[in-house]
């Protein structure tokens, strides 16, 4: 069962706890001017008390964590370099662990595929390009593209390591992107998938939106050659004035 | 016994965090009975950089020869030490990382009407780097001890922990929880853009409309502004939520409490705060930790 701890010394009475908590395991003792835990068994886990707390003066034990990916590793380091002894989160560091998340989310992504190509049949590309372009308009724009060969640039290093590309531009309307490796493809290859399906459309409408949002373009497939080692795709590059 | 030698370097930086371990009064006395400064640049003349133990390294990487001694400071060193905000996050000198080089050196240098006639660059100067790097970025460290400038406390027990003491519990807190003033609910509050009436004592800033970075800093500096009645500037750089969770912000942690005590929208505070992020982010905008953050646009909301 998880058991939340409060440290009295460093509350600071703000009830925020109390109103965040979704099944309401907080209530606020008026004399002492600091929140009880009266529900216990009632803690999911979802840690929103913790998040809000100003003074940082709840922790939760026995608190099974999910696997997280979205952590940024080097920040992690920096974090525990500034005590040595910090409960830190938990991110996933063997290759293992990474191979089943990919192969698990490889399986969810070719589901959802065909569900797509089920309910909008043939407006698939067109779903892959807007959402493309729609990642494109919200990833940081901490490093803005000045041209279509940095776009291009930011794009291989936002599609690895699920995805290894490699764009060869000839700086005006020429470009062939080679896929090298995708893990979705791997995936296929063991269950037997036919390459060039559902979710290949969607992946390259995908890349299309995102890399031309980026980079001010529009991008027209001439040819594409799924491998069994490699794909390629032969594109012709329309920069928007 | 052999004395354990610190050797400490002073890059892009105010001397603040030098004069903290001055700050240490008579403890200093005490701590010199086990340890030998063979490099401290405020306080002795030394241009080499002799072999130490243990390495303080205080400012940021602004030049190049900030660089060049930083590389140094680490072939010397066995263990060296991110000390102060500046060296950690980048800290006020950070501001550089909004703008390009080229455009800060001829604004101050041929732009400002008081510049010379002849609009000349300084020689013999080392050359501005483009931008403001943290330490991290350019060496591996071992430790970091943020602050601004570091409590002496926090000093004086990194460098005890390093000579062998037993290691005393850190706080990982923030600064609210150092913090002696009361966070209560209420109604009717006006948002307050700075400081523009007298704040109540033993009630959080917060509660009172006015901006107080307490509970997104970590607590370096046992709350020394708040509980003075100062709100608090986040010099300490970022809490250990912020750092480690990408999805969470200085300025939508900041507006969420607010409006939540007070019910001031939170669209208003979120404006104001990015309006002025260059107050607001001051300590850590060149950090990667923030910029890096999907939502945090600061060269965008600086106007540039």
């Amino acid at each position: 069962m998880i058991k939340i701890l409060i440290d009295e010394d460093a509350c600071v009475g703000c009830e925020l706890c109390v109103d965040e908590c979704p099944t309401d395991v907080f209530e606020f003792n008026e004399e002492k001017k600091i929140p009880e835990v009266v529900k216990e068994k009632e803690c999911f886990g979802c840690l929103s008390c913790s998040e809000i707390c100003p003074a940082d003066a709840i922790t939760h034990e026995d608190i099974i964590h999910s696997e997280d990916y979205y952590h940024d590793e080097e920040n992690i380091r920096l974090a525990s370099k500034l005590a040595v002894d910090v409960p830190l989160p938990n991110t996933p560091s063997d290759s293992a662990h990474k191979a089943a998340a990919l192969e698990d989310l490889g399986i969810r992504l070719l589901s959802m595929a065909s569900i797509f190509r089920q309910t909008l049949g043939g407006s698939l590309p067109a779903v892959g390009t807007m959402a493309g372009r729609t990642l494109a308009t919200q990833l940081p724009r901490y490093r803005v593209p000045q041209s279509m060969q940095e776009a291009l640039d930011i794009a291989v290093q936002q599609f690895t390591p699920a995805w290894d590309l490699e764009p060869e531009y000839d700086g005006g309307s020429k470009l062939s992107i080679k896929v090298k490796n995708c893990f979705v493809r791997e995936l296929c290859g063991e269950e037997g998938i036919e390459l060039g399906g559902d979710l290949c459309i969607l992946f390259y409408n995908y890349l299309a939106g995102y890399t031309g949002k980026l980079g001010n373009a529009r991008l027209k497939l001439l040819e594409s050659c799924p491998g069994p080692k490699e794909c390629k795709y032969e594109v012709e590059v329309f920069i928007r004035k | 016994m052999m004395k354990t030698r610190i050797s400490t370097e002073w890059l892009s930086g105010c001397s603040g965090c030098h004069v903290a371990v001055v700050d240490l009064h008579e403890k200093l006395l005490n701590l010199l009975d086990d340890v030998e400064f063979v490099r401290i640049p405020v306080l002795m003349d030394e241009k080499g950089y002799p072999e130490a133990e243990v390495g303080l390294v205080e400012g940021a990487v602004r030049s190049e020869h900030d660089r060049k001694a930083l590389i140094r400071m680490r072939e010397t060193c066995k263990t060296l030490i991110a000390f102060g905000t500046c060296a950690v996050y980048g800290g006020p000198s950070g501001i550089g990382w909004l703008y390009e080089k080229d455009s800060i050196l001829n604004k101050i240098y041929k732009e400002t009407p008081t510049a010379a006639d002849d609009g000349k660059f300084p020689e013999g100067a080392p050359e501005l780097e483009q931008s403001v790097t943290p330490l991290n970025e350019v060496v591996d460290i071992d430790f970091f001890i943020p602050g601004c400038p570091p409590h002496p406390y926090y000093i004086a027990l990194a460098v005890n922990t390093l000579l062998g003491a037993s290691k005393l519990p850190i706080s990982m807190k923030t600064v609210c929880s150092a913090c002696n003033r009361r966070m209560e609910k209420r109604e009717g509050v006006k948002f307050q853009r700075g400081m523009s009436t007298a704040p109540e004592e033993d009630i959080c800033f917060l509660s009172q409309g006015v901006i107080c970075l307490g509970s997104v800093t970590l607590d370096r500096c046992q709350a020394q502004c708040p509980n003075k009645g100062i709100a608090c500037a986040g010099c300490a750089g970022p809490s250990m939520d912020i750092i480690t969770e990408p999805h969470l912000d200085i300025r939508t942690m900041i507006a969420k409490r607010m409006s939540m005590l007070t019910g001031i929208d939170r669209s208003e505070i979120q404006e104001y705060i990015e309006k002025e992020a260059k107050t607001f982010y001051s300590y850590a905008i060149s950090s990667p930790i923030i910029y890096k953050k999907p939502t945090v646009e600061i060269r965008e909301w600086a106007g540039n």
